[in-house]
């Protein structure tokens, strides 16, 4: 292998490597997701030495597609297509430099203090309430710039979610997003064109870079270095963008590795390395989810639904009942998928998409456990969850209080998507079947790119993987910074905890090293 | 010397099944195989027949076009579960046959009405993996057709006409494939972008 130190500042992607190589740095971090992304930006900023490592490439607005399918086959892990055995469920999750961030709706909730009394409770954790945390959701919110969604770009199909609660009496608000300068053009989940979007591959990455951080893309870690009680870096393939195929081998030594692979790849790569770091026997289970359901609902007057922000407003009114609700816009053609029907009768309900509004549910399914385990002769993992009985009552519940707004919104139909149900119900009395329907999991289509536990942080080192800081228990320098610590699913979307876990996880790192 | 007859009578009928009949297309595909397009051109008049609704059926929104795009842009393994998924319904109706004469035959060699009948089976089954694999093809084929632009602009979902303001980030990355020495270079005398850019109202439908 040749020294290939690459300079301060610097970005390597794919075409860069013609040969094996190796590098050093004080800091390897593994992912650029959330997470990594911030752990990275302090770290440098604290003047360490650190090294980038993102096995996706970097995406500018000239790359990003508008159609559903395609997008996903070039952002997300096997193509979009990844998904659980056991409760069949899509799973989406990204693959690119920033992550999740580049293809999500940038929604930034701080779960409230009832979900880190039951971490700090349950899992021996007592520097982990929501009042410990603060200040470092205040860090992250403040570097980029988190604020609730304007009212010039909610669009018609975000205000009707409002009305609907502020008439049943359901409190309600704007989200809080890492966005600046929405034009409200709903294209989160393909890319932000408007670059808007605080994505970390614009924000986080590149004043980390400014810092002197080195960003190699493009490359896939298969190994941990090391044993006992220290590690030594990592090394792996170049992959190519897309195929995932494979080529030049590199090491990156280091005194510190940090993982934020993610919650399915961070478990597979401890595996892949000998099942280092699962003294507790914890690696790789207690997966867990916040499925999502999707209700459609039509109104008398054209939405221009088109127009508005992604996901812009919600409810946080249901999170201890084990929901929380939201508005939700995606590719009108990948929104089509959710209109029932076949032949004449799918074509003439495309008609009623001008006219429809999607809003979801995600459930926090913490008695739904499922495992992930390295698939054979591949750093993919095979994924296992079965869905409890009593989470799905909860979804189901968390439907019928959606086809409850929509109805109090001025919604003619509503379209629940539930197996077993008529396809469209036109009134709150229709809408009761809902409440007492004998539901299986195969009654409901839901889909998530939610995902945690499967590395879990535990004050008890013999019951999970990390400790309060993230640091994996038995290990001095092995570090994990992904939603896999969470040690139950947080019920609001994850990314701003993830980022203010890793921002104070950073600073006790930047002490130790 | 009976087994042998057995087997090539057998591997003859398998080729016959499989592949054999199928019309040459008139456009050349990546990777789309004639057999594939015939299917998606029969599901795709079956699922989304010719309409008031919008200006294009299934037949004429160059369906296996847009699949042969899909699957040049997956990686191996799920190309391949997507050209399954597309023989699982050509060929399921050896296994559950549509009603009515030539029930066994290929679902792209059905009538319309067997067509749609099949189709209603898969939709309405009681097997949770064959309303799943309806699921899938739907996705496949509505992201397709409604994505079509004639679809779309018939929807008034046309999308935006956005011109990307450049930030910082747009002058450190070079473009997929390329290497570093295709990071745009910021021109002399051009302001050093806002990280965050700013809010700039007004938009444009893209024309069909």
């Amino acid at each position: 292998m040749s020294e290939m130190e690459s300079d301060p500042g610097e970005i390597r992607v794919f075409a860069d490597y013609d040969g094996d190589f190796n590098e050093e740095a004080d800091v390897v971090v593994v992912g650029s997701g959330p997470a990594g992304s911030v752990v990275t930006y302090e770290l440098a900023q604290a003047g360490h030495r650190v090294i980038l490592v993102e096995e996706g490439p970097p995406f500018t607005p000239q790359e990003f597609r508008a159609d559903g399918n395609i997008s996903m086959a070039r952002t997300m892990r096997e193509a979009g297509l990844r998904t659980a055995t056991g409760t069949f469920m899509p799973i989406l999750q990204a693959i690119c430099l920033g992550g999740g961030s580049l293809i999500n709706s940038a929604m930034c909730v701080r779960p409230p203090p009832f979900v880190f009394d039951q971490w700090s409770t349950l899992f021996d954790l007592e520097r982990t309430t929501r009042a410990d945390l603060d200040p470092h959701f205040d860090a992250v919110s403040e570097f980029l710039g988190i604020a609730p969604t304007p009212e010039d770009v909610q669009g018609r199909r975000n205000l009707l979610f409002r009305d609907g609660c502020e008439a049943l009496g359901i409190p309600c608000e704007p989200v809080d997003r890492n966005v600046q300068g929405c034009r409200g053009s709903g294209e989160c989940y393909t890319g932000c064109r408007a670059r808007a979007k605080q994505s970390m591959d614009i924000s986080y990455i590149p004043e980390a870079m400014k810092l002197g951080a080195r960003v190699l893309t493009s490359l896939q870690v298969q190994r941990v270095l090391g044993g006992g009680s220290r590690v030594r870096g990592v090394e792996g393939k170049v992959a190519e963008p897309f195929t995932g195929r494979t080529s030049h081998s590199f090491r990156i030594r280091a005194r510190t590795v940090v993982l934020a692979a993610g919650c399915m790849a961070t478990p597979v790569l401890l595996q892949r390395s000998g099942d280092l770091a699962n003294a507790s026997g914890q690696v790789g289970r207690n997966l867990q989810f916040h499925p999502g359901s999707a209700v459609a609902g039509v109104f008398p007057e054209d939405l221009n639904p088109i127009f508005g922000a992604t996901q812009s407003y919600q409810s946080l009114a249901f999170l201890e009942e084990g929901f929380k609700l939201e508005t939700m816009w995606s590719a009108p053609a990948a929104l089509a998928v959710r209109v029932p029907g076949l032949g004449a009768e799918l074509v003439r309900r495309f008609s009623e998409i001008p006219r429809t509004a999607i809003w979801d549910a995600i459930a926090s399914t913490h008695r739904s456990l499922g495992s992930v385990k390295a698939r054979f002769r591949s750093m993919n993992p095979v994924i296992r969850w079965n869905l409890h009985p009593q989470d799905l009552e909860i979804m189901l519940r968390s439907i019928h209080v959606l086809a409850q707004i929509f109805f109090a919104a001025g919604a003619e139909k509503v379209m629940p998507g539930v197996g077993g149900l008529p396809d469209e119900m036109h009134s709150l009395e229709e809408a009761e079947a809902l409440r007492d329907h004998p539901i299986r999991p195969g009654s409901l289509v839901t889909a998530s790119s939610h995902v945690f536990c499967t590395t879990r942080m535990h004050g008890d080192p013999a019951q999970g993987v990390v400790d309060e800081v993230g640091r994996c228990h038995g290990f001095d320098n092995l570090y994990i910074a992904d939603t896999g610590i969470f040690p139950r699913c947080p019920s609001v979307n994850p990314m701003l905890t993830v980022m203010a876990l890793a921002h104070r996880q950073a600073q006790s790192l930047s002490e130790r090293i | 010397m009976i087994l042998l007859v057995l087997l090539m009578a057998v591997g003859v009928a398998v080729f016959l099944r499989l592949a054999a009949g199928y019309p040459a297309t008139s456009t050349s595909f990546a990777v789309l195989a004639p057999r594939e397009a015939a299917f998606l051109d029969a599901a795709g008049e079956t699922f989304f027949p010719p309409d008031d609704t919008l200006p294009v059926s299934g037949g004429h929104a160059d369906l296996p076009g847009y699949a042969d795009r899909y699957l040049v842009a997956l990686p191996g393994r799920q190309r391949t579960l997507v050209r399954a998924l597309f023989a699982l319904f050509e060929h399921f109706t050896l296994v559950s046959p549509a009603r009515g004469r030539g029930g066994f035959r290929r679902f792209s060699s059905l009538s319309p009405e067997q067509r749609f009948e099949v189709l209603r089976g898969w939709e309405s089954s009681g097997f949770y993996v064959r309303r799943m694999a309806f699921t899938a093809l739907k996705a496949v084929l509505i992201l397709g057709y409604v994505g079509h632009p004639q679809s779309l602009n018939a929807l008034g979902l046309s999308p935006w006409k956005i011109e990307s303001p450049r930030v910082e980030a747009d002058f450190l990355y070079p473009p997929i494939g390329e290497g570093r020495d295709r990071v745009p270079v910021r021109p002399p005398g051009e302001p050093s972008p806002a990280r965050r850019p700013p809010l700039v109202p007004g938009f444009d439908q893209e024309s069909p």
